[in-house]
């Protein structure tokens, strides 16, 4: 983990497409870490072929909320429950949230999901409750491929920040102007 | 229950996309608009023609707070957490126009029941008796009805009042769709204006049927000029409705590949026959054939029209069965339509 005690970190995810071999572990560890109710995930695996017949290839991307900058959902919210902590995480009061979904439709990752039972949306806190007890999040410490990585983004000597100054990567709908905190590397 | 859809993206699935706002909302925004239609013709009554249509504006101030309160019923009954909705009355969310929303239709639920109270008929209007000072306040006893002029001033005061704040609900019920970059499908200010014509034109219709049914228990020609407004101004509306439909469709055809993708929902999409034969034929087109039919005499200045009964109210009930399908569509078709992923393309 990186060192926290220098300055406000910047949580992000570093997806490395080629390393996922679509398991589904990590949707599995978060359901039991999180208690998702079933039917709901936080996490999941867009698949998406390449090409066509002959020339095929198919492609996995781990994704879950991208905690973005600039959240659609944050805004949108009528009575403030979502909200963007200093570190960036994007999380939900729950005692506000009076389930009018609205953050559903704003959100264009579709990141969110609605607790029926609770009456509230809910979706990925990057295990804010492991962070802050300096664990990494359920899916990182279960992927069995070594697809998911976390960290600091805010740290230059982070295994995220080193990823990204090396190798070629994306985000995902970057003309929604949500600066995500999801990148993608690029094969 | 939520269902999932994946009208055009072969080949991807991501997180799936889902209905979440169904007939509850459709029906709130539906019947929103309404409201806010009948109050801005009612307030429009108020001043036109220099007393000439007083029963409109009394009709439409009758009218006017009941449609939305009912939507308001379904939109808390909507919520996950309907006993929470007050959160809503604790803070103001400048950037998000559910917010905005909330406040604004608290305000004009406020203003035309107020309205409505002096468009009474006076010996109702008799019945409810205010303070005359203000050191009566405490004394109920010497309370006395509303002085004449009170209310011959709070009639035009409120009609001018409320009359943006109509606009704004009618205009409301498109922002709170159109303002979501994410859902590429609403996310054009044509949504919002499209959706304020709308109300209007509903508006207009639900006092037409209701003049209508009305004057056939009074003297069938009694309403017979305040239909003449009524149906002159539906059918203007409807004519701005097709203008805004037809710059939608190229806009979004000419827009971003997701925007251009989106049109597929109602272009061979699962919305494709209730927008064109709903929306546009029943809704749209029907009732402006049977509104230009009425008024032709008069455009063409050959005299006044003639009261037929079964013309009004079916253009009216078209208006609002066309006005009904138009929210089912957008609300429904938006929620499905998403950005397209990069590597799709």
């Amino acid at each position: 983990m990186a060192d926290t005690t220098k300055k406000t970190p910047r949580w992000v995810f570093v997806m490395e497409p080629k390393r996922c071999i679509d398991c589904e572990a990590c949707m599995v560890a978060c359901s039991v870490e999180n208690n998702v109710p079933i039917g709901h995930h936080r996490n999941w695996i867009a698949h998406q072929t390449k090409g066509s017949y002959p020339d095929v290839s198919l492609f996995f991307a781990p994704e879950n909320c991208h905690h973005c900058t600039n959240p659609p959902c944050e805004r949108v919210c009528p009575t403030g429950a979502t909200y963007r902590r200093e570190d960036g995480l994007v999380l939900i009061d729950y005692d506000r949230c009076i389930g009018c979904r609205y953050c559903i439709q704003a959100c264009p990752y579709d990141a969110r999901y609605f607790d029926e039972e609770r009456g509230v949306v809910d979706k990925c806190t990057f295990c804010v409750h492991r962070l802050d007890a300096g664990q990494p999040p359920a899916c990182v410490e279960t992927c069995v491929g070594g697809a998911r990585h976390f960290g600091d983004l805010n740290d230059p000597e982070s295994e995220v920040s080193k990823l990204l100054a090396t190798h070629q990567h994306y985000t995902l709908y970057p003309e929604a102007g949500t600066g995500p905190a999801i990148f993608y590397l690029v094969d | 229950m939520p269902t999932t859809y994946d009208p055009f993206l072969q080949g991807y699935s991501g997180s799936p996309t889902t209905i979440e706002w169904g007939l509850l909302v459709v029906i709130y925004l539906y019947t929103a608009g309404i409201s806010a239609g009948i109050f801005a013709m009612s307030g429009l009554a108020t001043y036109l023609g220099g007393g000439r249509y007083r029963r409109i504006a009394r009709l439409g101030a009758l009218l006017a707070p009941w449609p939305l309160m009912l939507g308001l019923a379904m939109l808390v009954f909507d919520l996950g957490r309907p006993l929470h909705f007050w959160l809503l009355f604790t803070t103001i969310q400048f950037t998000s126009p559910m917010s905005i929303g909330s406040w604004l239709l608290t305000l004009f639920v406020i203003v035309s029941l107020l309205y409505l109270v002096l468009w009474l008929p006076r010996p109702l209007r008799n019945l409810i008796r205010v303070p005359q000072r203000v050191g009566d306040l405490l004394a109920p006893a010497r309370w006395q009805p509303i002085p004449s002029r009170t209310v011959r001033i709070g009639r035009g005061v409120l009609a001018a009042v409320g009359f943006p704040i109509s606009l704004g609900v009618g205009m409301y019920t498109g922002v709170l769709l159109g303002a979501i970059p994410a859902r590429p499908f609403w996310n054009t200010p044509m949504v919002a204006q499209l959706f304020l014509f709308s109300a209007m034109s509903t508006g207009v219709a639900f006092l037409l049927l209701v003049a209508t049914l009305v004057g056939d228990l009074l003297d069938p020609a009694a309403l017979e000029h305040e239909r003449h407004l009524l149906v002159s101004v539906d059918a203007v509306l409807i004519v701005l409705e097709i203008f805004i439909i037809i710059p939608f469709f190229l806009h979004q055809t000419l827009n971003t590949w997701s925007s251009a993708a989106s049109l597929k929902l109602i272009l061979g999409g699962p919305f494709t026959a209730p927008f064109w034969i709903g929306v546009i034929g029943l809704g749209l087109l029907l009732p402006l054939a049977v509104e230009g039919y009425e008024l032709f005499p008069i455009i063409l200045k050959e005299g006044a029209i003639k009261y037929r009964r079964q013309l009004s109210l079916a253009s009216s009930l078209l208006v609002l069965i066309g006005g009904f399908l138009l929210r089912y569509v957008f609300v429904y078709a938006g929620q499905l339509s998403h950005f397209l992923p990069v590597f799709a393309r």
